[in-house]
């Protein structure tokens, strides 16, 4: 009963930030960016009320956005002088924190599975937890310092590479957060935060090397509410897919004596690559099917075999076979495995590689 | 066909191909392959239709497989389906039943048939029910029929999507052209010469074409590109550009493109006037029109052409992007093939690590090409930019287009003109204020030699006009053959500090003249004067006599515009609802078929289950359901 009470409350606060927005914002907003609005509000409710953890995440997530907007005043230049906002709450700084946690998390993860003492996994996880509060808080803020930038430069921050990639690293973690909380499966942190710790280094070096993390104005062509919807989709594929890969990985190492006294059992690490792939699928499916309708209203037609589309299509094509041949042919065991593996291989091409060797539509992310 | 294995393997070879048409750029000029891969690959790509990999017509033709694989595979296995969504599987035997992985005895005190299966149906399980040996009771209880439609679902989505491809894809084109109704158009025609072979009629279905189209221009056909040629479409209605737009980011960056159409139906003369704009696109009488690019449409130019050799005044000259101007120059022609104008150029700009985006203004492109044909490109800005603090005139000249700019840089004088240039160039030509110069700079004696001499002056002139004749180059080649090796880099130091003396007096003199002038009012001359010396060595490598000089312009936009006639849109999104609806049955939709056994007088029921796929999820399903029964029955 008392688990009610909380998800009410949580429902009910959603609403009234949701309300919030219409009533203030309600004159920027089109029909679809209304549509789009009531349908997270509806959307983080039952991710709220399915996974308890969440609202925690979502709350402090938003606490720390709200602090960083009382903070700067409407005056992007207070980054430089406040303290809080120059070491934490900046976007750039909530990043950097992020970057700092991953990697922090990735060998306290280690650490648990040859020490296995609990309180080590719990550790790791919690590190994890904040990580990705910042990495939500960042995006965030950086969506609201792009409005302080100049009201027309604003957007939401999943534009180009930099941005997604601080994307992927908080879709990844979240889900491999819900399957460690419902499978209780801690030990394949090690894994996971392999891929995620990958997507951070590159991150670094991107912004260091090449100054990404500038806010840049849109180009004509991603001023849209598709954009909103499109690319989080993508997302959630590509993050799930991911995981999914480093979970087959662990899967393969079961063969191993050694390995297996210190991994879960063979069936859930299978039963857990299914459902990531199983649910990496479906918003795969979903972006593809909502990139080509965005595609047809800005490019004129749903499918030019942009390289983009042409690799999205690989990808879905590569985990439709798997799919088929585990449902409907029961395929099993390590064939799978390493199937998953080589389509982490296809979906990092098609993520990153069509940006970093090929031209076409897509190239928002050039290096 | 309707085989797993000969589906996967068309859908590798998809693959493939697939990969080929991203690794190697679709629908380029042919000549650019040509240019890449030599005359043999170039051919043999082609015969592969490699550089339009997916409107070839064996690609087509394994899509087709394809299509016609899954077909037969829906159309075999539906009825399966259908049947065994119908049936109960009633004909179970007993034995099988205990031996049932999940079986379980329940005990009860009171059978309660009916309540059990109203309990069962608000568990969303069917019911059937039956006696078996003539006295037991046998409940047959099952779920998720869904599960298996998915199946349908799904297989059906990707026929109806492939379908609605096809639609759109140029079947009718290929089939006609290969019977030699249709023909691609090769070479740049006006309209009106195009033969009516490779004009499409305004009632083909299905199409993607480009219309370019100038502000106040109007046009009722469209231009298909198709593999190293284009095709002709007749539209239903005529287009008209009113205005193009283009908005701007306080940074320069394009915000938007809207271009201010009037459409004109040919059918009941309906005239529509709408703006459109890049995720905007208008829809009429079935075709839908995009803003896709933009370019010059025409601009006008007013330019002076200053040689930058001699001291001639400038030649001006009247000029249109896309037109060509012949002027004579020392009884050569030579031809200005104008190609673009921009209004806006954004380039990052700014000290290393910290370059920003900024709007440097106009540049045009043009060609210059000489009487044997020989063409060279240039680039070049109207406005200055800063480069190490200063400010430059630039031009960019390349020899084939697949060189990338070298820049010509002539420095801006105080007031940021070409004034100072201009004035330079004047001084430098003009022997009698060497002489001066070269005479003063003698008696300064600021070089280490004792004699104080009219020939000092005279080989001071004498190096100054050898660079005059030719920059630097002319320098180091009469150094390179009159000097002996070692001694060459001093010398070289020595001639160069010289030139620039003699530079720096020639404006220091020329300001003593004209106290009031402008241009060179700077803080340290010398800068400048280093700057010109180096953009007049450098002009030798230009290609040109000449510097372009735009002094105004009328800016006339064009408007590149799509539209689409796409009857597969309405196909291909149905099927993917379908598909989405698909596979969320199929992996979200738990099948399960429960059995209850009670035999007469018994006290207790037995339970088995069984599923499709039984994995984690369903054995907590199963879990879940015999605790709802046991608690059914202990209440």
């Amino acid at each position: 009963m008392k688990k009610n009470m909380y998800d009410y409350g949580f429902v009910a606060l959603l609403s009234l930030l949701g309300l919030y927005a219409l009533t203030n914002f309600y004159s920027y907003m089109d029909n679809y960016e209304v549509a789009i609005l009531v349908s997270s509000v509806a959307g983080f409710s039952y991710l709220g009320i399915k996974w308890a953890r969440f609202r925690y995440f979502f709350i402090a997530s938003f606490v720390l956005t709200f602090l960083s907007i009382y903070l700067y005043q409407g005056d992007l230049g207070q980054s430089e002088s406040k303290f809080l906002l120059k070491y934490i709450l900046s976007s750039q700084s909530a990043i950097m924190w992020m970057t700092a946690l991953f990697p922090l998390s990735l060998l306290i993860y280690w650490f648990y599975l040859f020490s296995k003492k609990e309180f080590y996994g719990n550790f790791a996880t919690c590190m994890v937890w904040i990580a990705v509060v910042f990495a939500s808080a960042g995006l965030l803020i950086r969506w609201f310092e792009s409005y302080l930038i100049d009201v027309e430069v604003g957007h939401i921050p999943v534009s180009n590479l930099y941005e997604v990639f601080i994307l992927f690293c908080l879709i990844a973690s979240l889900i491999y957060l819900f399957y460690e909380e419902k499978l209780n499966t801690k030990k394949l942190g090690p894994f996971v935060l392999i891929v995620i710790n990958a997507a951070v280094g590159f991150l670094l070096w991107y912004t260091l090397a090449k100054n990404a993390d500038v806010i840049q104005p849109l180009v004509p062509a991603l001023q849209s509410y598709w954009m909103k919807i499109h690319v989080p989709a993508n997302f959630i594929g590509y993050g799930a897919f991911s995981v999914a890969a480093m979970v087959s990985v662990a899967y393969l190492l079961t063969e191993n004596i050694f390995w297996r006294r210190h991994l879960p059992a063979k069936e859930i690490l299978d039963e857990m690559t299914y459902r990531l792939i199983a649910i990496g699928f479906i918003f795969f499916t979903i972006a593809t099917i909502l990139g080509a309708v965005w595609a047809a209203e800005a490019w004129g037609g749903y499918w030019s075999w942009d390289p983009k589309e042409t690799w999205a299509l690989i990808v879905w094509l590569n985990y439709a076979a798997w799919l088929h041949l585990r449902l409907i042919k029961g395929l099993r065991g390590n064939i799978l495995a390493w199937w998953s593996i080589a389509g982490l291989l296809i979906t990092t091409f098609c993520f990153l590689g069509v940006n970093l060797f090929l031209s076409g539509l897509h190239s928002y992310g050039e290096l | 066909m309707s085989s797993m294995r000969f589906a996967i393997s068309m859908l590798s070879v998809v693959g493939l191909a697939s990969i080929i048409g991203t690794v190697l750029q679709q629908n380029q000029p042919y000549e650019s392959y040509i240019v890449n891969f030599g005359q043999f690959w170039f051919e043999l790509f082609e015969m592969l239709s490699l550089y339009n990999v997916y409107q070839a017509t064996w690609f087509l033709l394994i899509l087709f497989f394809l299509v016609a694989s899954t077909s037969l595979c829906v159309y075999r296995n539906t009825p399966q389906v259908v049947k065994d969504i119908q049936r109960f599987q009633e004909n179970i035997r007993e034995e099988s039943l205990k031996r049932n992985k999940y079986a379980l005895e329940v005990p009860f005190k009171d059978f309660k048939r009916l309540e059990l299966i109203d309990f069962l149906k608000g568990m969303q399980f069917k019911i059937r029910e039956k006696k078996i040996n003539g006295q037991d009771d046998l409940i047959i209880a099952k779920k998720g029929d869904f599960q298996k439609l998915g199946y349908i679902f799904t297989h059906m989505a990707i026929i109806i999507i492939s379908i609605g491809g096809l639609m759109d894809g140029n079947l009718v084109f290929k089939l006609k052209e290969s019977m030699g109704i249709k023909q691609i158009e090769m070479q740049d025609k006006p309209i009106s010469e195009i033969s009516k072979k490779s004009w499409l009629e305004i009632s083909n279905f299905s199409y993607r074409a480009n219309m370019l189209l100038a502000e106040g221009e109007s046009q009722d056909v469209a231009v298909i590109p198709v593999k190293d040629g284009y095709l002709i479409q007749d539209l239903p209605f005529s287009v008209s550009l009113k205005d193009f737009k283009i908005e701007h980011y306080a940074s320069g960056q394009p915000r938007s493109f809207e271009s201010d159409l009037v459409i004109k139906s040919k059918k009941n003369g309906e005239i529509l006037t709408r703006k459109i704009s890049v995720n905007k696109p208008l829809t009429f009488e079935g075709v839908t029109i995009y803003q896709s690019d933009f370019q010059d449409g025409g601009s006008r130019m007013n330019l002076d052409l200053i040689d930058l050799h001699s001291i001639a005044g400038p030649l001006n000259m009247k000029a249109e992007v896309f037109k060509h101007n012949v002027m004579i120059v020392d009884n050569k022609k030579v031809n200005f093939e104008f190609e673009d104008f921009r209004l806006f150029n954004i380039l990052d700009i700014g000290p290393e690590k910290n370059k920003k985006p900024k709007n440097v203004g106009p540049n045009f492109r043009f060609k210059i090409r000489d009487e044997a044909g020989q063409a060279r490109e240039y680039e070049t800005y109207q406005l200055p930019m800063m480069v190490e603090d200063r400010y430059f005139f630039m031009s960019g000249m390349r020899n084939s287009p697949q060189e990338d700019y070298k820049y010509l840089r002539i420095p801006a004088d105080a007031d940021r003109s070409l004034e100072g240039f201009t004035i330079f160039k004047s001084l430098i030509h003009n022997g009698k204020k060497i002489d001066k110069a070269a005479n003063q700079l003698a008696k300064k004696n600021l070089i280490e030699t004792k004699e104080v001499s009219q020939d000092l002056a005279n080989s001071f002139k004498a190096i100054f006009e050898n660079f005059v004749s030719g920059g630097y180059n002319n320098i180091a080649m009469s150094i390179d053959s009159n000097v002996p090796e070692e001694k060459q880099e001093q010398v070289a130091s020595t001639y160069i500090k010289i030139i620039h003396l003699i530079a720096d007096q020639l404006i220091l003199d020329y300001q003593d003249n004209n106290p009031t002038s402008t241009p060179f009012n700077f803080d340290d001359v010398t800068v400048f004067s280093q700057d010109a010396l180096n953009g007049y060595s450098d002009s030798f490598f230009y290609g040109s006599n000449f510097w372009v000089e735009l002094r105004d312009f009328d800016h006339i936009q064009a408007s590149g515009l799509q539209l689409t006639k796409s009857p597969g849109q309405f196909w291909v999104y149905l099927g993917s609802i379908m598909l989405v609806l698909g596979i969320f049955c199929m992996i979200y939709i738990q099948e399960a078929r429960l059995w209850i056994v009670r035999k007469k007088g018994s006290k207790k029921i037995t339970l088995a289950f069984a599923s499709n796929r039984e994995h984690l999820e369903f054995e907590k399903f199963v879990l879940d359901t015999k605790d709802k029964i046991k608690r059914f029955y202990s209440h």
